[in-house]
């Protein structure tokens, strides 16, 4: 683990007591773009820009940011569903970039994705029955009666019924297939879950049904979350610590009452002024358009639309500093009032 | 059988047409009375829509909002006769369409090719799920100009033009580029956004947009929120909103329909609805939204409403509700509650409405 050795970012007393559970150095992911097929060579988009961060086993860590700003091509890579273009994951001692192809699927029960998608990501051809079985047998061994009565369980732990299991996704609505979803990741007993908006498809009173869910579960299970929402308030309410994602770099990362109660970033600070219910009057409306990620600005990438920036703020990258306890932020001022 | 011959002596009443006679001051684009959509499956009939009623004016926006699996996406499906005939059917009611020459349309009786001239071009509709609906062989300039072509009768360049200006709108940066990337190349908000971008390409006389900001984090939510209603003020087109935020319901809506087990239980203006509420399951939907941690800092335990959404093959007798209703009285299990007038432009599906305090 010599790449663990060189940690860029301090650990607190606590992580050092609970080694974390997955680990992630120097992460990159740089997608090539082709473009029309007449169209000249484009510079890759740069979605995922050396991300360093540490998830303690049991914790429940959000990521947010703007629409782009890289939080689910984090989530595929920290699950190594994609590979990074450099930098490298750590899950339970195992660097994932080391294990070959067979030993990555065995490991997979450890580690799921809810997708954002819950459209796209169950087979229309398969009964939801059948989709549960799947890595029931897979990666539980269960058959028969056994995987059924697994199954039924798995379905009413998600507020659906075992009647539910001989039918098609397409007959469900789109709130009753993410949980169908949620059911389908659990399936394996994982102990690490990447939850990419889970719950922005559904209906208020599911979505503190499946919450709830999901915290008893994570309390019960100690499992370790990765929560990916723009839902700020969602994400208050089921998280410990909070990162901020903004043109696939780190912004600022702190436990959640202190990153809400006093950010020290402008781009979370803006983040959290733009919710609907913030008084109007108060509400700083982010200007500008996110700049293209395949050509970030210099500097701080957040300065084009940074009330605060100044001549600096092109010239370095702000490295994460510490400004308290467990809370860094990548801003060169220190004098700013948020 | 008690509650069957109390269903007898107490036939469901339609009251007294509880939509608006419209056309009072802004003329209606949109109206739907009793419809019926069910589904016939092996397992039985689903009756996914029982009984819907709505209706929507120029420059309007009406906001449908209901727990998941109440209805919603099957009845603006139906508007847009999108439903598979193989097992879906629409049993009962109408849809009407007034278009852009004033003229009403009756939106079931159409052939399969007049529907389609209206499908895109007189009534757009924004769905719930933008990879199945885009196409994943195309590049998203193409999708988005195709229909562009097809329906102002523009050339190639002057609709990828506008193509391109959507893109911009819908707050899609660097457009240029972007233009000629295929879905799977976007991120899910830019999807949305992709997909909104097709559904305005026509401008739309009427659009059905379906949960279309869910996957939008709030400054590229606003930023649509003020593009749609902006559209609203310059073209006069009216939209029917489907959302399970209710805070957003404020932000963009004029009246709201709340649906619950496959009816509307509760309609009126989104001002008097949120603050007073007069069906028990629109109180119950307020109390679920999160908000920020109370003063002690505590962790706020979300409060979801007990039990879950009546098994649409198989609904209760009486109110549908009252399996998971606070006020649930004896009665309430064995009469079927109609729409009742409780205001002004505001009707509830509840017995009880005179008697509780919500
Ligand atoms: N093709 C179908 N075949 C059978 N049943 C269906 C089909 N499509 C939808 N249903 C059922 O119809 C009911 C209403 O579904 P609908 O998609 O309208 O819900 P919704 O209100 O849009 O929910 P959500 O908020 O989750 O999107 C659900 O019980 C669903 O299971
Ligand atoms: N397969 C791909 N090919 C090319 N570019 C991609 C690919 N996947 C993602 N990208 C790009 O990477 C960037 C980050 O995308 P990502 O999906 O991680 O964003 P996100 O933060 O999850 O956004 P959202 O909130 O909209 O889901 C975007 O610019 C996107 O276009
Ligand atoms: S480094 Fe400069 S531009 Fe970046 S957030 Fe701080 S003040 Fe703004
Ligand atoms: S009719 Fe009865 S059960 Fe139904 S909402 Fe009213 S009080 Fe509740
Ligand atoms: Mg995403
Ligand atoms: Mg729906």
């Amino acid at each position: 683990m010599s790449s663990l050795d060189q940690l860029t970012l301090p650990q607190v007393a606590e992580q050092e007591a609970r080694a974390p559970l997955v680990s992630a150095r120097g992460l990159s992911k740089y997608f090539e773009s082709r473009g029309g097929f007449l169209a000249q060579a484009k510079p890759p988009v740069k979605a995922v820009e050396s991300v360093d961060l540490d998830i303690g086993r049991g914790e429940v860590l959000g990521v947010v940011g703007e629409s782009g700003s890289g939080k689910s091509t984090l989530g595929r890579l920290i699950l190594r569903l994609i590979e990074p273009t450099r930098g490298e994951v750590v899950f339970d001692g195992h660097r994932l970039q080391s294990l070959n192809a067979g030993e990555m699927r065995r490991f997979r029960r450890h580690m799921q994705m809810i997708f954002q998608d819950p459209f796209a990501s169950l087979n229309a051809r398969m009964t939801i029955g059948d989709a549960l079985m799947e890595p029931l047998s897979l990666h539980r061994g269960l058959k028969g009666t056994a995987a059924r009565e697994a199954v039924v369980a798995l379905l009413e732990k998600v507020g659906l019924s075992g009647d539910h299991m001989k039918r098609y996704p397409r007959m469900f609505s789109g709130g009753q297939r993410q949980r169908i979803a949620i059911a389908r990741a659990l399936a394996s007993n994982p102990s690490f879950i990447v939850a990419d908006e889970p719950v922005s498809a559904l209906d208020v009173s599911i979505q503190a049904e499946v919450l709830n869910l999901l915290q008893t579960l994570q309390a019960e299970l100690d499992l370790t979350l990765m929560f990916i929402s723009h839902d700020l308030s969602v994400v208050e309410a089921v998280t410990d610590r909070v990162m901020v994602l903004y043109l696939g770099r780190v912004m600022e990362i702190a436990f959640t009452d202190a990153l809400y109660s006093k950010p020290r970033h402008p781009y979370t600070a803006a983040l959290l002024q733009a919710a609907p219910g913030v008084a109007k009057s108060k509400r700083y409306i982010l200007r500008g358009e996110i700049p293209s990620p395949s050509n970030p600005p210099s500097g701080c990438v957040f300065r084009t639309r940074c009330p605060f920036a100044i001549d600096d703020c092109a010239k370095v990258v702000p490295p994460l500093s510490k400004v308290g306890t467990e809370h860094y932020k990548a801003c060169i001022r220190d004098d700013l009032d948020l | 059988m008690a509650s069957k011959s109390m269903r007898m002596h107490w036939p469901v009443m339609l009251s007294p047409d509880p939509i608006k006679p419209l056309g009072q001051l802004q003329r209606p684009v949109l109206m739907v009375r009793d419809l019926k959509t069910h589904f016939f499956t092996e397992a039985g009939v689903v009756k996914a829509v029982n009984g819907v009623s709505l209706s929507v004016s120029e420059g309007e926006t009406l906001a449908v909002v209901g727990e998941s699996g109440s209805g919603k996406s099957v009845t603006g499906l139906t508007v847009m006769r999108l439903l598979s005939r193989t097992t879906a059917r629409v049993v009962g009611g109408s849809i009407e369409f007034c278009d852009r020459n004033g003229k009403v349309v009756d939106v079931l009786g159409l052939s399969e090719a007049a529907m389609q001239r209206v499908r895109g071009h007189d009534i757009a509709m924004i769905f719930q799920d933008p990879m199945s609906s885009l196409n994943p062989v195309f590049t998203i300039g193409d999708q988005i100009a195709e229909p562009i072509r097809i329906h102002k009768g523009l050339d190639r360049r002057q609709a990828r033009e506008q193509a391109l200006d959507l893109l911009r709108q819908v707050g899609i940066s660097d457009p240029e580029q972007r233009i000629d990337n295929y879905p799977h190349q976007l991120s899910g908000g830019m999807r949305q956004r992709v997909m909104i971008a097709v559904a305005l390409a026509c401008d739309p006389r009427l659009l059905i947009a379906d949960e279309p900001t869910t996957a939008l984090d709030v400054t590229i939510q606003a930023q649509i929120i003020a593009l749609l209603k902006r559209l609203q003020g310059e073209r006069r087109m009216a939209m029917i909103f489907v959302t399970h935020d209710l805070k957003l319901v404020d932000e963009i809506a004029d009246r709201v329909a709340v649906m619950y087990a496959s009816q509307v239980v509760e309609e009126g203006p989104v001002k008097t609805v949120l603050a007073r509420p007069r069906h028990p399951y629109t109180r119950a939907l307020l109390d679920c939204i999160p908000s920020r941690r109370d003063a002690s800092g505590g962790r706020r335990k979300l409060r979801p409403i007990p039990g879950t959404l009546p098994n649409p093959l198989s609904p209760p007798l009486g109110c549908r509700f009252h399996s998971r209703c606070a006020f649930a009285a004896e009665r309430c299990k064995a009469i079927e509650p109609a729409l009742e007038a409780v205001g002004e432009d505001h009707v509830t599906r509840c017995l009880r409405w005179k008697e509780i305090e919500l």
